[in-house]
């Protein structure tokens, strides 16, 4: 039988917020108006942080050719750190005209004998997808013969976006991999993260928290993962979703077939990161490690005051708009009023209805949910007086233009803004940014044009 | 000359150099003014291909998907999702031109890209990438081909002040902007095909538009079909010569397999010299060849001790070699992404058609890298010095004002090197 998931189903997920509300799948994408990645570049988002794993993509050049090395998916992984590897079966016509099967088994092959990885995820592409390579059977065959898991992830870019993508991504792992082996030990405050891919090392912002009010991170979907923690992710007794819409159809069947409930949470800014830890405790329902939480939260929110008090000053009266996408738009606002920065406006247009609601949770009646973000950004920061732009690259002209400071929330992200101590690394960013003559000089009017 | 080994016997591509076809086009189109690349396909090849330019150059980049999903993957024939493109990019933006390219997927299909562009009512250049064959260079060699043999116009006469210039794929925008000011020098119009050099040159442009600025223009692209003169850089380009050819049969065709060096930058010189009768050059071209010569004198002695492997695309790697060869730097290792007729005439000892792994088995070889940003890891892992050259580099800001042509960016370019050889070797001794 195919591994092969019914894609329909996917896109009518019941737990999704979303979903009710609108039939269409998330983002159906729109020929010559559509940005944004495909449903691979979603599975290789969702698994490539498995650092143990070699992940071989079945297609041509342009998947993976463009596409290795480009998040900064840290793991602490000991062994040699198979993210920042590319490895494709480049299909050539050759391969087209008659089957890329053989050269698949090959590579395998290839990389079992020079790699020796934990498992193999084997990634279809739209081409391969379409010459019909049994990547099933292939992947089978592999597993026997190398006595690892070997994980078919069926998402050719052309069966839609970036998010549908993610889910396919968890739904393999969940076919071959979760429950396919037994933790050496449990505790009663086991959980799995999943939806945190530790970019940046967001997840080492808060993990080590966890550490200490003795929370075990069973497994990780798949920031800093090893694959034998996903076999095991089973025996869990609470599903962390981080910051993500696209995993819930997967902790929706942990909770049928395991009987794991889920919750969702954002590690993002203070009071989130805050909520977040109490959600865990709570939800793990030990009145014992609520207290210690407790205590642990007013100790770390304590510490993170003293630390920025010196930015204080600087944010006090700044006002910023922020336009950016999904669950950023009410995360990273939550973080900025945690700073003492007023938000005046954020996005909400490639948000979810769910994200809208939060959004205007966080912004109070006063904030503007902008719907339009392109047009309206401009207007805001003029009619609302702001002093910070928060967008994505293609706005830094608006910025330029109004002579405001301007940050980059969408690509460029080096440093982790997650949990008390990210924060301190937004709050210096956007010092710097604020206090840069930059966004004024570049501004400036050459001497032959006044 | 070199030893070059094409065939791989490896299953497969680890950590590769290569870059697909349509990228390549992506780029081609990118050096015309108010052009919106089109590529068709699923959306993530697009995706990909914006963030990889808006990384590496550090620019806006204008591109579309015709966003082929599952439905239309097996029913459509491309008719559906290209025309539908059209309409909903001309509805936000009014380009001068729509690049029409393919990836994989309809390729593999069978779609008729020139049944649908013929039926177009747009401004439209349509070329055939499948990212199976070929690679970046390719790509942007058949884009250039496919733009003269759409658009350029025959023509009869000649205007002897007019060369066209067509440039290889790896020539960063300053280095298009040199060669057009040396030729304009001796009193000639240059226009490049494709013109990165006024596009995605770095230039802070008076407002953020959704389509490319700058480049050469669609008009003055029909209008090529006259000039007296044709200027092709690199391998690559031989094709889109000939095709310009074709237009007109009064005009005259010189190839230069790159512009690194100081003969090859002589070479050039010459030809301008005896094509305009000038006795003479500019003052500060001759100070800058003397400069050259003295940047090989002052360089050799730490280039002569330097073994050196050069990663990247053919046309780029001939001219890598050969300077790095001129001033006594032995290139012992060429890792070219793609097969090429180029291959055979690369100055370095043993030339492989490979990847990344490749380069890596053979580390005892080198001691410093010439490449992309992916050879970042292999230097830190293996200890060697690094020069950043060639797609993509998103390691460093200013990639489109690196020059390392001609007279000035050669000079240039060996100090950086034997720079950094030197770094290297007061580290590892």
């Amino acid at each position: 039988m195919s591994s092969k998931p019914k894609i329909k189903d996917l896109l009518d997920e019941s737990a999704c917020e979303y979903n009710k509300t609108k039939k269409q799948a998330c983002n159906a994408p729109r020929p010559g108006a559509t940005t944004g990645g495909c449903a691979f570049e979603g599975a290789q988002i969702s698994l490539f942080p498995y650092a143990d794993a070699a992940h071989l993509v079945h297609g041509p050049i342009t998947c993976l050719g463009s596409s290795w090395e480009t998040r900064a998916t840290k793991t602490t992984w000991p062994g040699r750190d198979l993210t920042r590897m590319g490895f494709t079966t480049d299909v050539s016509l050759n391969d087209v005209i008659f089957s890329g099967e053989e050269k698949l088994v090959k590579a395998i092959d290839y990389i079992m004998a020079h790699y020796a990885p934990t498992a193999v995820f084997v990634y279809s592409t739209c081409v391969t997808a379409m010459i019909g390579d049994d990547i099933d059977f292939i992947c089978r065959q592999g597993a026997e013969k190398h006595g690892i898991p070997m994980v078919p992830v069926h998402a050719p870019g052309f069966v839609g976006s970036k998010n549908l993508g993610s889910r396919l991504g968890g739904e393999a792992a969940l076919q071959h991999l979760v429950g396919t082996l037994e933790p050496e030990t449990t505790t009663p405050f086991d959980i799995n993260l999943i939806g945190e891919y530790n970019v940046t090392g967001d997840m080492w912002q808060y993990r080590h928290l966890l550490d200490k009010l003795g929370i075990r991170v069973l497994a990780t979907l798949s920031g800093d993962g090893r694959i034998k923690d996903i076999r095991c992710a089973h025996r869990a007794k609470l599903n962390v979703i981080v910051c993500a819409k696209s995993l819930v159809s997967l902790t929706r069947k942990m909770h049928e077939q395991y009987g794991i409930p889920s919750i969702s949470l954002s590690f993002y800014g203070k009071r989130d990161t805050s909520k977040g830890l109490l959600a865990i405790a709570r939800a793990l329902g030990d009145p014992g490690l609520v207290a210690r939480t407790k205590k642990l939260v007013a100790y770390e929110e304590a510490r993170l005051e003293e630390r920025l008090k010196p930015y204080r000053d600087v944010f006090a009266d700044k006002k910023a708009v922020l336009n950016t996408g999904g669950n950023k738009t009410w995360s990273i606002a939550a973080a900025l009023q945690d700073l003492g920065l007023e938000v005046v406006a954020t996005a909400v247009k490639k948000a979810t209805g769910d994200d809208r609601a939060r959004a205007r949770e966080y912004l109070g009646e006063k904030g503007v949910l902008m719907m339009n973000p392109g047009v309206e950004q401009a207007r805001l920061i003029d009619e609302k007086g702001a002093h910070l732009l928060l967008a994505g690259g293609r706005s830094l002209y608006t910025a330029i233009k109004k002579g405001i400071a301007f940050a980059d929330v969408n690509q460029e992200k080096k440093k982790s803004y997650g949990g008390y101590d990210g924060l301190l690394n937004l709050a210096e960013d956007l010092k710097n940014a604020l206090e840069n003559p930059v966004f004024k000089l570049v501004a400036r009017r050459a001497p032959w044009q006044k | 000359m070199a030893e070059v080994t094409r065939k791989r016997d490896k299953p497969l591509q680890v950590n590769p150099v290569k870059l697909s076809q349509p990228m390549g086009a992506t780029l081609a189109f990118s050096g015309v003014d108010r052009c919106m690349p089109l590529m068709h396909g699923a959306q993530g090849c697009t995706s990909f291909t914006k963030v990889f330019f808006t990384r590496h150059f550090c620019e806006p980049i204008a591109i579309q998907t015709t966003a082929v999903t599952d439905a239309l993957a097996v029913l459509d024939g491309g008719g559906y999702s290209i025309v539908e493109s059209v309409k909903n990019i001309c509805k936000k933006t009014s380009p001068s031109l729509i690049g029409l390219h393919t990836t994989g997927l309809p390729e593999t299909r069978g779609d008729d890209l020139r049944g649908v562009a013929s039926k177009a009512d747009f401004p439209l250049v349509y070329v055939n990438t499948p990212d199976y064959e070929g690679g970046f260079e390719s790509g942007w060699a058949l884009t250039c081909k496919a733009l003269i043999e759409q658009l350029v116009a025959p023509a009869a006469t000649v205007n002897d002040n007019k060369l066209v210039l067509l440039p290889h794929v790896s020539l960063t925008p300053i280095e298009v902007e040199r060669i057009k000011e040396l030729i304009e020098s001796f009193g000639f119009n240059v226009l490049a095909l494709p013109d990165l050099s006024t596009s995605l040159d770095g230039h802070l442009g008076e407002k953020q538009t959704a389509l490319s600025s700058g480049g050469i223009s669609v008009e003055e692209i029909k209008a090529l079909g006259n000039a007296g003169l044709v200027i092709s850089v690199g391998e690559s380009m031989r094709e889109s010569a000939k095709v310009l050819l074709q237009k007109n049969a009064g005009m005259r065709h010189h190839h230069f397999s790159h512009l690194q060096g100081l003969e090859a930058s002589d070479s050039l010189v010459e030809l301008l010299l005896a094509e305009t009768g000038f006795n003479g050059v500019t003052p500060k071209v001759e100070r800058w060849r003397q400069r050259l010569q003295d940047a090989m004198l002052d360089s050799h002695f730490s280039l002569g001790q330097t073994r050196i492997l050069v990663v990247g695309e053919p046309d780029q790697l001939a001219g890598t070699c050969r300077i790095l060869h001129d001033a006594g730097g032995r290139v012992t290792l060429a890792v070219s992404s793609v097969d090429s007729p180029q291959l055979e005439k690369i100055w370095a000892k043993r030339v492989l058609v490979g990847d990344l792994e490749d380069a890596e088995a053979a580390a005892d070889e080198y001691d410093l890298i010439v490449g992309n940003c992916h050879c970042k890891a292999l230097a830190h892992r293996l200890r060697k010095g690094l020069v950043l050259r060639g797609f993509p580099n998103w390691e460093e800001v200013g990639n489109p004002l690196k020059n390392d042509l001609l007279y000035e960016g050669g000079a240039y370019f060996l100090y950086e090197t034997a720079n950094v050889a030197e770094e290297m070797r007061g580290k590892t001794v």
